[in-house]
């Protein structure tokens, strides 16, 4: 695979800023991430798996839509790039290729 | 300073912003809040506070802080692109390069001495964290009323009298005093009343809270400095039946709904007053004298009408503000006629009396005190105020700490240097200046000082709970981040690190490098610094176990005084303002009579001991009889009270329905007071005071043992007991059979919200209560018992290095020992010698110290232990094993090495 490497979180903050079409944001993210996993998930992490798939042209990111309850500071929110999209899905097709590839039934 | 609980701490905001990039920030901070938001809503705010506090922790993280030191980076070096470009810069000019070599080195020297580092840094922590507790009480104390603003210009005012007996200073005034003030003294600027007195009930809808309501003036918002939340400070109190609500009482009584404009009744039975809520002001904060729940007009106290042109009445507080730039020995000086148009008649009864007048020519004057100084007065406000004596003793054991550990650190660091003497010598050589050698050293011990800070403050942070457990304190660290504290800290760091990293690194920038590289100042030996240092802390550890030590036997020596009374199986009841107290107490007798776990019931004026309600009062009586002064605790009893306290009768009877005057004129006293009237037979005199024509005399019909009322630390008063119904009884006692406490609780519990439905129970054990007498002593003797016990320590992890190094140096001397048939004891005692001889010289200095200042402690006690020289010896003895058993594990492996290993290194 010539693409950039992905580590585990941040193919799953990935695949959540897809699922949440439109309003990925930090506080976001950790929920659905949290409820979908029951991992403790701590906003720093989550921020900085953001950021770096941002430098690596997986996700775009724009400010906007302050509430009362942040104080009046607005949110980045991020989207998933075609690039992002591609990735994850060679990901799926290679991880789809090994689960096919093994001959034991009882670990499917 | 304020905590508002519906938002996140502060000081997490504010370490947030100081760890995270600014482009970042709106972003981060605003998904933090919504998160606080979210789960102050579903698990509470006191949890989603905690849980926010540990979310911004996480933001310590390496790519957080990369990101803020490249932003700082570029903040530094406009020009940075053009800077990096040019190579050929000299060193000289461009240091970055040395530092990162002084901190590769520093980093590798440190993880190449793990161990020694590990004792610094634990040392250090340790102690900073003692001193981040203590510090941080001292400064709470220190800064008491410190937030009002123009503080220097407000007063208390306070009358002294020099009477023949004893000079008093008292804070209570007439309540005229005020107005007179204000209309004949220009430069008084504003001047308000103040009256706190007991709770009362606060009812809106039908639902009643205890609240402490302060009586005041309108000038009162302009004399102190307490912001108004809602409505104007300038006519909240203008009407007499307006009043102002601290936020917290607008919450617990209102709710969500808006307070202003609302009626709320206040008090109980005749003194029931509606009110119309005027305003919001902030809580007062924890550290000002001046509390309450809610403020109204003094006017619209019981009795004001009668009192207000009374000169001779004193009861409230006054406070003034003066004008810009008037001194207060001036206004002093000015209250000195007005004291005689106005109180002429106390001035010539004290003459009368044969006072004499002053240093200032007084005899009885009126003079002010400053706002600083309010909070620790005890004479002036009745005994309130804290003793300042405590707060230095509190800094004073910081200090001592803090000394310790920079022993260690001292100690530690000069005996390492001579295994760096090399690198010196070489640096040396190489070009070195002396200035850049010392801030390398000095900035390598500095990264201890700070790891050890850091890892204090954590620790700190860790354990304030149990420390505010343990010591009943409220504090908080939000405080470290105000800026008077900050200083403080820097403070305390920069001297911590100056003093113990600075005296080394100073030592080593000096080697001469030819010696150096010769390897000749490995050879001298840093005697007489290191031993002053440890003598010195080991006579401070041993100083402060005897103070320990001896505070210990104290309490307890307090707490087995005979109290006169039984307190065991007693059951104290506070009635509250709610409820008529001799209703409830028929009510409850009624109710308990046919109980078989219950003895006897009754109701007094007074409290035993401090109950949950913490109140305390005492009214004293004065008078002449048959031409001598008297004075005497006026005790409200009732019926059975002798009995369910157990006080022993010793002549004529106990108060007994069946005689109907008992109510009127008769009395019980104590047999200090039949002392003090001078009756051998007091049981059927009558007495009353000569001045007094009119009443009826006293008639006393009986006699019991004395018993204490108050606690060691008061003074203590003769005691009359009387049942006139026209005071109120405050406290319920219930004596219980044996064994049946726990169940009685209960069901007193049910009893009491049948005969008591508006009060609170808040029933306590009486023995327990008299055992919070002596809370302030327990709690400086478990103070000291901490702080002896780190400050031992500490001593002992600073000796074991120490000890571990001479050793190590001596191995060869002790091989050689060993060749020529030397015996194992006999090796362990010339190691251990020295160490011993050092210990020795410490308690030599320490024993006599501790001796003359817990004597001196032990003086202000009427009820005081007699020191005993074992304690001392014993002492001596312990740290003198402690130090033996430190330094003995060493020796005893060194003096067991096969001496052909030891000499055939190298």
């Amino acid at each position: 695979m010539g693409r950039a490497y992905l580590g585990e979180f941040e193919e799953l903050v990935l695949l959540t800023v897809a699922v949440l079409d439109g309003n990925a944001y930090g506080v976001t993210i950790a929920a659905e991430l949290k409820q979908r996993t029951r991992r403790t998930i701590s906003l720093s992490g989550v921020h900085i798996a953001l950021y770096r798939l941002e430098e690596k042209g997986f996700v775009r990111s724009e400010l906007g839509g302050a509430t009362s309850s942040r104080g009046g500071r607005r949110k980045r929110l991020f989207g998933i790039t075609t690039a992002g999209r591609q990735t994850l899905a060679d990901m799926r097709d290679v991880r789809n290729d090994l689960w096919n590839a093994i001959s034991s039934p009882s670990l499917s | 300073m304020k905590n508002h609980p519906q938002l996140p701490p502060a000081w997490a905001d504010r370490l947030l912003k100081w760890l995270t990039p600014p482009h970042l920030r709106e972003e981060l901070l605003g998904d933090l809040h919504e998160q606080f938001a979210e789960q102050a809503e579903a698990v509470g705010s006191r949890k989603a506070r905690r849980l926010y506090a540990l979310e911004v922790l996480k933001f310590v993280r390496p790519f957080y802080i990369r990101e803020r030191l490249r932003h700082l980076a570029r903040l530094s070096e406009p020009d940075a692109g053009y800077a990096r470009k040019e190579i050929h810069r000299p060193a000289f000019f461009h240091p970055t390069d040395m530092f990162r070599n002084y901190l590769k080195i520093a980093f590798r020297n440190l993880w190449k001495s793990k161990g020694y580092a590990a004792i610094n840094v634990v040392g250090l922590s340790v102690a900073f964290c003692i001193c981040l507790f203590l510090f941080l009480t001292a400064y709470l104390q220190l800064t008491y009323d410190a937030f009002h603003r123009d503080g220097d210009r407000i007063y208390q005012t306070y009358f002294v009298a020099n009477d023949p007996e004893r000079v008093s200073k008292t804070g209570g005034m007439p309540l005229p005093l005020t107005p007179a003030l204000k209309s004949e003294f220009p430069e008084v600027e504003a001047a308000a009343r103040v009256l706190s007195g007991r709770k009362s009930s606060v009812e809106w809808k039908g639902k009643g809270f205890e609240k402490l309501v302060l009586m005041t003036d309108p000038d009162f918002f302009k004399v102190f400095t307490f912001p108004m939340v809602k409505g104007n400070p300038d006519v909240a109190l203008l009407e007499l039946s307006s009043i102002v609500l601290s936020e917290t009482t607008a919450r617990t009584v209102f709710g969500s709904e808006d307070p202003i404009g609302k009626p709320i009744q206040i008090g109980t039975g005749p003194d029931r007053k509606q009110y119309i809520v005027s305003g919001i002001v902030a809580d007062p904060p924890l550290n000002s004298t001046i509390q309450f729940d809610a403020l109204t007009r003094i006017e619209n106290r019981p009795g004001y009408a009668s009192d207000k042109d009374n000169w001779n009445a004193n009861s409230s507080s006054v406070f003034i503000k003066t004008a810009p730039g008037v001194a207060q020995a001036s206004v002093e000086n000015r209250l000195k006629p007005f004291i005689l148009k106005y109180l002429g008649g106390t001035i010539e009864g004290l003459k009368k009396k044969g006072a004499r007048p002053d240093d200032r020519g007084d005899l009885f004057a009126l003079r002010l005190q400053k706002l600083a100084d309010v909070h620790f007065s005890r004479e002036i406000n009745g005994g309130k105020g804290a003793p300042i004596a405590l707060i230095y003793i509190l800094i004073g054991i910081g200090a001592f700490i803090l000394l310790i550990a920079c022993i260690n650190f001292i100690n530690l660091s000069i005996a390492r240097s001579f295994t760096r003497a090399r690198e010196v010598g070489v640096r040396k050589s190489l070009g070195a200046l002396k200035q850049q050698l010392f801030v390398q050293i000095w900035g390598e011990s500095s990264v201890v000082c700070f790891v050890g800070f850091g890892t204090g403050l954590l620790l700190a942070f860790f354990l304030l709970p149990t420390f505010n457990a343990v010591f009943q304190s409220r504090l908080s660290l939000d405080h470290v981040f105000e800026p008077g504290f900050l200083a403080v800290i820097l403070g305390v760091f920069l001297l911590v690190s100056l003093l113990a990293g600075g005296y080394p690194a100073l030592q080593m920038a000096r080697f001469n490098p030819v010696e150096v590289l010769k390897g000749k100042v490995s050879l001298k030996r840093p005697g007489i610094l290191r031993n002053s240092l440890i003598v010195t802390q080991f006579a401070m550890s041993t100083l402060l176990a005897c103070a320990t030590v001896v505070a210990m036997q104290q309490v307890r020596f307090l707490r087995q005084q005979p109290l006169g009374f039984q307190s065991e199986q007693v059951v104290s009841l506070p009635v509250g303002s709610q409820s008529d107290g001799r209703q409830v107490l028929q009510r409850l007798r009624a109710r308990l009579a046919d109980d078989p776990a219950v003895v006897s019931v009754t109701g007094s004026g007074v409290n035993l001991g401090r109950g949950k309600d913490r109140v305390s009062s005492r009214s004293v009586f004065g008078f002449t009889y048959k031409g001598k002064g008297v004075a005497t605790d006026w005790l409200l009893i009732d019926y059975d009270y002798l009995k369910t306290l157990n006080i022993k009768l010793l002549a004529g009877r106990d108060f007994d329905p069946a005689y109907r005057t008992d109510s009127v004129s008769r009395i019980i006293v104590t047999e200090r007071m039949a002392k003090a009237l001078g009756l051998k037979n007091p049981v059927g005199a009558f007495i009353k005071d000569d001045s007094d024509t009119t009443g009826t005399p006293m008639q006393i019909i009986g006699l019991v043992q004395n018993f204490r009322l108050y606690s060691l630390s008061e003074e203590e008063r003769p005691i009359t007991m009387h049942l006139s119904h026209s005071e109120p009884i405050h406290y319920i006692f219930v004596r219980v059979t044996p064994g049946s406490l726990s169940v009685t609780m209960d069901k007193l519990k049910a009893v009491w919200s049948e005969v008591a439905p508006q009060s609170e129970f808040m029933a306590s054990f009486l023995d327990e209560n008299i055992d919070a007498w002596y809370q302030n002593e327990a709690m400086m003797s478990r103070l000291f018992s901490v702080a002896a016990g780190i400050a031992i320590l500490l001593s002992c992890i600073g000796l074991f290095a120490v000890a571990l190094m001479v050793i190590e140096q001596r191995t060869k001397e002790i091989g050689i020992r060993k060749v020529m048939g030397a015996g194992v004891a006999g090796i362990v005692l010339i190691l251990s010698r020295d160490f011993v001889k050092l210990v020795l010289i410490a308690l030599l200095i320490s024993l006599p110290l501790a001796w003359f200042g817990l004597t001196m402690w032990l003086n202000n006690y009427a009820q005081r232990i007699e020191l005993s020289p074992w304690v001392f010896g014993g002492i001596g003895l312990s740290a003198l094993l402690i130090a033996l058993a430190t330094v003995s594990y060493q020796s005893i492996k060194t003096a067991l090495m096969n001496p052909v290993r030891s000499l055939r290194s190298e």
